[in-house]
């Protein structure tokens, strides 16, 4: 359903991905992770239009990036971990803009929107009482997550969707993309947390400098390396073994 | 596969819609709710216009005036006007970083994006050229040699030039972008803000001049050819060939603003539309682009770390208000594009006065002094525009900081201003003064302006409301950016005009040492009371004085 061949992306003499290549297919969930600047977030935006590859290839549910850009964007939803709105739009405004823009009849997405509403355990007033910037950082991420599925897209990217939810609704999301894989739809859900990734991913893919480091189940990976956890593995993995020496450190600063 | 033409359209009504709500609302909220939201931006809008078309009734002047005379001028003025507004809310509404996270992954194509964002731009031109020439087309059916013709004509011409003037903005972003590249978009946005609002300054103190040259009959001659250069005479002729009152070179000239409108519309919309995604794209880019490891403090550290600046700046949260207000100016392309654009008035203003003071050196200093008197509005201004940035947000940090109140931050920022735009205003303008005025001597002239400094730097910091960069850059709108300079302007023609009457009836030296008084004390007092203020609760800031 995805697929990527030698994708790369330069920002000037910076190489921030380098000839990704990979294919995913319907029904997995692919967790992304690796270090700050590694370029995860660079590929997610690549593979949703948002920014043009320097080099490279990929195709998403059978149509190019390049070629049918547009194509493409219809079977994508994306959660950036921006989570950008329009704030001085209500909600319901923001939701209803959205689904016009994929063409969804204005009765359709008003009952998808109370869907999602009832997904959320929100009352509809919550959307129009106030604007989105007057919003808490969790309810704001509840709406990016229903923009981002309002059209029901074949292929879902995800950056960072848990931050801001409170523990039920994050409980909740988990349990709704793996309803949504077993739909068919193909998920990349890039995160810092780990446990979360190793809970719900299908498959891991760590990236460290624009480049592919390792590429396989969460369990086998650990068996592979040995390591007692996914954590474990990704900070050995990323150069990251020396963390709690250099915490001690640190804290040694504080003292009088 | 492309979309079909009905989802073209419905997308188009969508995104315009969406514009237009978010021009009118501005792009971020401060936990505004809907009905207080509505409300200010309708009374704003109202007021603006207002404004405009109070300013339009200076078109009364020309009731005995050929009709050419008052399109010219309303043409001209217009441009201005709306040449202003569109220049100062193009950066912001073309290219939005925060906007590009949002839409560039749903299913609409740049050109969609583009061609509803300047329909918003021309519908909100059109309001406000209409509102200004509300009396013009009234005066145009009376004037000499008038018509009843006259309104209908005007109002199309008045839509041709809207049209021409936000086509051509649009269009010098668009080769900004092609040929210079996406890694310089930031400076070039900047930069060609800076000069379209210095041209329309500029072309807004000729456009008066030319109309008093002007012969009653006007034909293309070697003494008048320049008129085929100057956009409002192309649409004041368009105005005499539609009322029937042409002649060659009326035609000549309508015909030339035809087919310039049609051409910058047809190469801001058509040809380098293209251009747009690649721009929209670069925002994001430019974010991810690694700094420059130089392994050195930045420059204006290294400075404040110097004497004399280390002097001034011994309080540390005046110092870091410096550094902060001081990088913001340099660095951010928001506050960027909304501070230069905003100050180009203020710094023009005195360069005309004294080019004018040049022309008429028998008048006594009259245009030195009144020349002067516009450098206090450089901080005015500028500390007014720095109160908004897109990351207004992070302004709460202060509020976490041990201080007792904004006072130090905002005096830090007074300094920055005056450290890093009035002194060197002041000094390119003492001397052009020295050369104008035959000496040093003349510099005396500049004295009124000069003592008037520290009370107009410290107007803006009187409030806890002032506090830089602490208020979403939206609601910044251009159209009351435009009213706070004429109000600035007005008030700094005040000043000068009681000097200049000073120096006329032979007080010159008795009204500065009056001013001088009272300057300190206000500055005594103002200091007081900016020292003294207490931190805004979250709940008043974010939703207004109850």
């Amino acid at each position: 359903m995805i697929s990527l061949h030698s994708l790369s992306k330069n920002f000037g003499q910076q190489t921030a991905v380098d000839r990704l290549s990979l294919e995913i297919p319907a029904g997995q969930i692919v967790g992304l992770l690796g270090p700050n600047g590694a370029g995860k977030s660079t590929t997610l935006k690549m593979l949703t239009g948002m920014l043009a590859p320097s080099s490279g290839t990929a195709t998403i549910c059978g149509y190019d990036l390049l070629r049918d850009g547009i194509e493409v964007k219809k079977h994508v939803g994306f959660v950036p971990d921006s989570g950008a709105v329009f704030e001085s739009l209500t909600g319901l405004e923001y939701l209803e803009m959205i689904a016009a823009l994929y063409g969804i009849p204005a009765d359709a997405a008003r009952e998808r929107i109370r869907q999602f509403l009832a997904f959320f355990d929100l009352g509809f007033d919550v959307l129009t009482d106030k604007l989105l910037g007057a919003y808490s950082k969790g309810m704001r991420r509840k709406v990016v997550i229903t923009a981002a599925l309002l059209h029901n897209p074949q292929v879902v990217f995800f950056d960072e969707p848990l931050d801001g939810l409170d523990a039920n609704a994050a409980v909740g999301f988990k349990a709704l993309i793996q309803t949504l894989a077993r739909e068919g739809k193909a998920i990349v859900y890039s995160s810092h947390v780990l446990d979360v990734v190793e809970r719900v991913c299908d498959r891991v893919i760590i990236i460290d400098k624009g480049k592919i480091l390792v590429d396989g189940q969460p369990d086998a990976l650990v068996r592979e390396y040995g390591a007692p956890s996914l954590e474990r593995l990704f900070t050995h993995l990323t150069g990251g073994d020396d963390l709690q020496q250099r915490a001690e450190d640190f804290a040694k600063t504080f003292r009088p | 596969m492309n979309a079909s033409p009905s989802e073209v359209q419905s997308q188009a009504k969508v995104l315009r819609r969406l514009y237009l709500t978010l021009f009118l609302r501005g792009r971020s909220s401060r936990g505004l709710n809907v009905k207080h939201s509505a409300q200010s931006i309708g009374r704003r809008l109202l007021m603006t216009l207002l404004f405009y078309a109070l300013i339009g009734m200076m078109g009364l002047m020309f009731l005995s005036q050929p009709v050419f005379n008052l399109s010219l001028y309303l043409h001209g003025a217009s441009l201005f006007f709306v040449g202003m507004f569109v220049a100062t809310s193009s950066g912001e509404v073309l290219f939005n970083e925060q906007e590009a996270e949002i839409m560039l992954h749903r299913p609409v194509s740049p050109r969609a994006m583009l061609w509803a964002k300047i329909s918003v731009l021309l519908e909100v031109s059109l309001w406000l050229s209409l509102a200004f020439n509300l009396v013009g087309l009234v005066v145009g059916t009376f004037t000499k040699n008038g018509s009843l013709l006259y309104a209908p004509a005007h109002a199309f011409s008045s839509l041709c030039s809207a049209l021409f003037c936000t086509g051509g903005v649009v269009l010098v972003y668009q080769l900004c972008l092609r040929w210079f590249g996406r890694d310089r978009l930031d400076g070039l946005m900047t930069f060609m803000q800076v000069l379209m609002t210095l041209v329309l300054v500029l072309g807004s103190q000729i456009a008066p001049r030319m109309i008093e040259w002007l012969p009653g009959e006007i034909h293309l001659t070697a003494e008048t050819w320049w008129l085929a250069l100057v956009p409002p005479a192309w649409f004041a002729a368009l105005d005499q060939t539609l009322i029937g009152r042409g002649n060659p070179t009326m035609w000549t000239l309508a015909a030339v603003g035809v087919f310039a409108t049609a051409a910058v519309l047809t190469l801001a919309f058509g040809k380098l539309a293209g251009s747009y995604e690649s721009g929209l794209q670069t925002l994001g880019e430019s974010k991810s682009r690694a700094p420059e490891k130089t392994g050195r403090p930045r420059l204006l550290q290294r400075l404040v770390a110097l004497p004399p600046l280390s002097w001034i700046l011994r309080h540390p949260v005046e110092r870091a208000g410096f550094l902060l207000v001081g990088g913001y100016m340099f660095r951010d392309r928001d506050v960027k594009l909304r501070l230069y654009p905003g100050l180009v008035p203020m710094m023009m203003m005195p360069v005309v006065l004294l080019a004018n003071g040049m022309r008429h050196r028998g008048t006594d200093g009259f245009m030195l002094v009144l020349a002067g008197t516009y450098l206090p509005l450089v901080p005015l201004v500028a500390l007014n525009l720095l109160r908004f940035s897109q990351h207004w947000q992070a302004a709460d940090v202060f509020l976490v900081t041990p201080t007792p109140g904004p006072g130090s931050i905002m005096i830090g920022a007074r300094k920055a201003v005056e450290v890093l735009l009035v002194l060197p205003s002041l000094l390119v303008v003492s001397a052009a003064c020295v050369w104008i005025g035959g000496g040093a001597s003349s510099l005396f002239q500049l004295l009124p302006g000069i003592l008037a400094l520290p009370i107009f730097s410290r107007l803006s910091g009187i409030s806890s409301s002032q506090l830089p960069l602490s208020i979403p850059g939206e609601e910044a709108k251009a159209a009351g950016r435009g009213l706070l300079s004429m109000v600035a302007m007005i008030s700094a023609m005040a000043v000068g005009g009681a000097a200049a009457a000073a120096k006329s009836f032979g007080y010159f030296n008795t009204f500065l040492i009056v001013e001088a008084a009272i300057a300190l004390t206000c500055a005594l007092l103002m200091d007081y009371k900016i020292r003294n203020l207490r931190w805004t609760p979250l709940e008043t800031a974010y939703n207004g004085p109850a």
